[in-house]
């Protein structure tokens, strides 16, 4: 069955665990800055999460110098492939939506590769934000989130 | 799709691969210091010397090779550990640790081969390049060319024209980046950058003021891409943002 990311900005409330998740699962000391997937907050509880949308005809591949970005056809990834990115970062400011970044820390490109088909961050968004649907349901409206009835466990 | 032997291994491989992805494809770990997957092979360390023998040849019939660039064959017999090979390339990281005693990658693999120190007279002005011409190879691959080896023998190096600034230098670091004893010098930060002796200037996002690109970087992808120079003046983060503007307009608050 072919999945696909689905994002539904009503239903998110800026939590920042997607972005903490990303962090960990892909080894850059858990830096919560060094995402790639990006919540842009915009008030209390407000947040759209911005991630790679894995275009088909995608801006990244096509200046990239060294085909070091390549589809993956089975999750529908572009991947990068570290042996052959020279760190030119071309495809950062080729990117139209800023979803390439670059990584100062491993001094190379990080994208959103979608954990190769298991994406980190869906199992840690609480409200259904962020889903990895089949491609079917993915054109699916989401249901809209009750914000007055959220309840915080464990907070303060 | 030909079929050779690495070490007694037989291993099927694409016709455009060469002796080294066969030797991988096998498992076998062949040293390589010149090698980048991203760029053609070179053959300029000799370091992944292998024996090579073709299927029409005698069976104990052997050429060293350089195996990053040497295409593969039908019924080829590779052996990538035999004496004299092992030998060459001990000569070869000898030879290297006397241009740079002090560089971690090259004693790195030196001490992998039994050599602690080289047998020649180690370069009294100790020099982190090995002269693997990574830097000047990735410069030519975007389409650059600032920057080249001159001189011949002791006395090569890489340099740019008249060791002057280099004109044609966009500032972009790939060869300070692919460089691999990181021996390529320079300086960045919000301002500025400097590499090569030059110095740019970085563009900066208007809105946000963060760094983005040199003036020169965003003129070379500009020219190349066809797309308007603003189009690199914005930086990744307040691209993110103008996208996050665009779906806020779908976001349905009770």
């Amino acid at each position: 069955m072919r999945m696909i990311y689905k994002v539904s900005v009503e239903r998110c409330i800026a939590c920042g665990k997607c972005e903490l998740a990303c962090a960990f699962a892909h080894g850059s000391e858990g830096r919560p800055a060094k995402t790639r997937i990006n919540i842009h907050r915009r008030g209390p509880e407000l947040g759209t999460p911005i991630v790679c949308f894995q275009c088909d005809d995608a801006a990244c591949v096509a200046v990239c110098p060294t085909e070091a970005l390549v589809r993956n056809n089975e999750t529908g990834a572009i991947e990068m492939v570290r042996s052959r990115c020279i760190s030119c970062r071309m495809c950062v400011a080729g990117c139209p939506f800023g979803n390439m970044l670059w990584d100062d820390a491993y001094h190379c490109v990080q994208k959103c590769d979608l954990c190769g088909g298991d994406p980190r961050c869906v199992p840690f968004c609480p409200t259904g934000a962020i889903a990895w649907v089949p491609i079917e349901e993915a054109a699916i409206p989401p249901e809209p989130l009750d914000r007055e009835t959220l309840v915080f466990e464990g907070g303060i | 799709m030909p079929t050779l032997t690495v070490n007694g291994r037989r291993v099927t491989v694409d016709s455009d691969a060469t002796l080294l992805d066969a030797a991988r494809a096998a498992g076998v770990e062949v040293p390589t210091l010149c090698q980048f997957d991203g760029l053609e092979p070179w053959g300029g360390c000799r370091l992944c010397v292998v024996d090579m023998s073709r299927a029409n040849w005698d069976d104990d019939w052997f050429k060293v090779v350089t195996a990053c660039n040497h295409p593969v064959e039908e019924g080829m017999m590779v052996v990538t550990d035999s004496e004299r090979i092992i030998e060459t390339r001990r000569v070869v990281l000898d030879l290297l640790l006397a241009r740079c005693p002090e560089t971690p990658l090259v004693r790195r693999w030196a001490l992998e081969y039994g050599i602690e120190r080289t047998s020649y007279t180690p370069n009294p002005e100790p020099d982190d390049c090995i002269l693997c011409g990574l830097c000047t190879r990735v410069c030519d691959h975007i389409g650059v060319s600032a920057i080249s080896s001159v001189n011949r023998g002791w006395g090569r190096e890489i340099a740019p024209p008249f060791h002057q600034p280099p004109p044609d230098c966009i500032g972009c670091l790939a060869c300070a980046e692919i460089c691999p004893t990181d021996c390529i010098p320079y300086e960045t930060s919000n301002f500025r950058r400097k590499i090569w002796g030059k110095e740019f200037e970085m563009l900066r996002d208007p809105k946000t003021g963060e760094a983005v690109i040199t003036r020169e970087q965003a003129e070379h992808f500009a020219e190349r891409s066809g797309v308007p120079m603003t189009y690199f003046e914005t930086s990744d983060r307040s691209k993110r943002r103008e996208m996050a503007k665009t779906f806020e307009k779908l976001q349905v608050v009770k």
